[in-house]
């Protein structure tokens, strides 16, 4: 297949895509279109997890931190300043930016085994916060954020248009990754992954670039938990626990890590069967989502995503 | 004439091994200047010195007239004073362009860009490929550099080290593992480069040393034993005796003629 073909048919797929994705809300009842809302907003969180332990190489267990502090300001603005979703949204970026820069320049001295426990420490100290903190609810979080706005409009009550919102602003951050992995900054962070000593040899900071793209998975850790309180309207410590960071690595590790899409299917399966199935199987979601990571480490070692490169192989 | 590449006493030791014992050397521009010597006899630990791999324990490394010893590999790099390695150090999951163009956007100074895709950086681009061609690898610019062959993996090796745009490249043994075909390849390729550029090459094959070369030094057990033109050294008797092959066996081991 010769490249104008293939990106022909990426667009088609994509352009289908979008399209299901619109018309989803004309279709279902409200709570699967709040169910989708809340699956799109973690494949937000899950594209800046991709972004560094994928196209970086730098496995996390600390962006539900990042993600925590988006929706904790999402829902601090909502409460205070105003309820317009498109401030929230950036102000829940720039927030999750600043406690990334804040907090990652420790963290990116190290690789492998010890920055994953770095980051994993990063997001247990700030649980810790948001849980004794009384300024943000201490365990109780934070409820009772009125509903969003755009535009100056009115409340934004149906599921619906909640969830358009949620889905244009997740489709903006897939498209600004998507350039990103392809721009000479992406092969920069792929050159990282790959061999840092080299990298340092032909006269890069890799030090740098493992920052700088750590602040940037932070930012999109931060949008993604504003749209996640832009649904929920209620952040809680629960939002950036272990449990919502582990989920977010899980989620790239049955996409594909490195691919972009796969990731986001990852992140709609997980939260599918934490949230919708595990009610209908007894509570038994974490032990089935395990056993698909089991089963994905064994039968697909590059994820969702590679099933596609190993057809693409055998023809 | 300022010395390109300028070593004062340069040392490096592992604990009480001195790996790299005082060596002095001075490498002018545009010199094709070969490091040869028994294995063992301390290149590569001279070459990951000089290119800030490992830090020396004495002595001092003069780039360009500037004192460069305290410096790291990386910023030796963006000074011009570029290496390859013994065992091809790539980007295996990277294609080939962009293991080229990852030296060459660095260079341009795009390296951190991401308002546009990599492909729309013309000027990067090109020059990529430009260096793709001159080792003879465009027509794999698409594959994975995991999926070329050893030779293969050296010629890319050099495409990279030639697009960080070096006024100093190291080669560390670059026919190493070669067939006939690539090796000659390799030495037409050195032999065309411009004049102006300044090569340091270890290498093990004589051959191809005798035929680029216009400087041998010669170092035994950490320290120069020889140096000067290509003929004065292959005469030298030191250098025959510890190196080209009539040594005596205990000489290998008791350090040799001094």
């Amino acid at each position: 297949m010769n490249r104008a073909a293939a990106t022909r048919r990426t667009t088609l797929i994509a352009v289908a895509v979008i399209t299901l994705l619109v018309a989803a809300p004309l279709a279902l009842g409200p709570y699967a279109v709040t169910t989708m809302t809340r699956m799109l907003a973690f494949a937000v969180l899950v594209l800046g997890v991709d972004l560094l332990t994928g196209i970086t190489g730098l496995p996390t267990l600390g962006q539900a931190a990042y993600f925590g502090a988006g929706a904790y300001t999402a829902v601090l603005v909502g409460l205070h300043i105003t309820s317009d979703a498109m401030a929230q949204a950036l102000a829940g970026t720039a927030v999750g930016l600043i406690a990334a820069a804040a907090t990652g320049w420790v963290a990116v001295r190290a690789r492998g085994i010890v920055f994953l426990m770095l980051t994993l420490a990063i997001g247990e100290s700030l649980h810790q916060v948001a849980a004794t903190w009384p300024a943000v609810g201490a365990s109780n979080g934070l409820a009772g954020m009125p509903p969003i706005t755009l535009f100056g409009g009115p409340p934004l009550l149906p599921a619906g248009f909640v969830y358009w919102w949620v889905l244009a602003a997740a489709i903006t951050v897939f498209a600004a990754v998507t350039l990103i992995t392809r721009s000479p900054y992406g092969r920069t962070l792929r050159g990282v992954r790959d061999n840092e000593s080299r990298m340092r040899a032909l006269g890069y900071r890799p030090a740098l670039a493992r920052y700088s793209v750590f602040c940037l998975a932070g930012a999109i850790a931060g949008a993604g938990g504003a749209l996640w309180a832009a649904q929920g309207r209620f952040v809680s410590p629960g939002d950036l626990g272990f449990e919502v960071a582990a989920l977010a690595l899980l989620s790239v590790v049955i996409g594909g890590a490195g691919s972009l899409w796969g990731p986001c299917l990852g992140a709609a399966l997980v939260l599918l069967v934490r949230d919708n199935l595990s009610a209908s199987i007894g509570g038994h979601g974490p032990l089935v989502l395990g056993l698909v990571f089991v089963a994905v480490v064994f039968l697909l070692p590059r994820g969702v995503a590679g099933i596609r490169h190993r057809r693409e192989s055998r023809s | 004439m300022t010395p390109v590449l300028e070593l004062r006493g340069l040392t490096h030791a592992y604990g009480s091994l001195r790996a790299v014992d005082g060596v002095d050397l001075s490498v002018l521009p545009g010199e094709r200047h070969a490091l040869i010597g028994p294995n063992g006899a301390g290149k590569s630990t001279l070459f990951a010195t000089v290119a800030g791999t490992l830090p020396a324990t004495g002595g001092s490394v003069l780039f360009d007239g500037q004192d460069i010893t305290a410096l790291s590999e990386s910023e030796r790099a963006r000074r011009g004073l570029l290496r390859t390695y013994q065992h091809s150090s790539l980007f295996l999951n990277c294609s080939v362009l962009d293991n080229v163009a990852l030296a060459v956007q660095r260079v341009d100074r795009v390296a951190y860009r991401f308002d546009r895709a990599a492909r729309r950086f013309g000027r990067t681009e090109t020059r990529a490929r430009r260096h793709l061609e001159s080792v003879g690898l465009i027509g794999r610019a698409a594959d994975d550099a995991a999926a070329l062959s050893h030779g293969e993996r050296r010629q890319l090796e050099v495409a990279m080290v030639l697009a960080s745009q070096p006024s100093l490249v190291m080669f560390d043994e670059p026919t190493a593992g070669m067939s006939a075909a690539e090796t000659e390849r390799f030495a037409d390729l050195v032999e065309r480069l411009p004049d102006d550029l300044t090569l340091l090459i270890v290498e093990h094959d004589l051959d191809v040393v005798f035929r680029l070369a216009d400087r041998v030094t010669v170092l035994h057990l950490g320290r120069v034993l020889a140096s000067g033109a290509p003929e004065q050294v292959r005469a030298d008797n030191a250098v025959r005796s510890a190196y080209l092959g009539s040594a005596r066996t205990d000489d290998l081991f008791n350090g040799g003629p001094r």
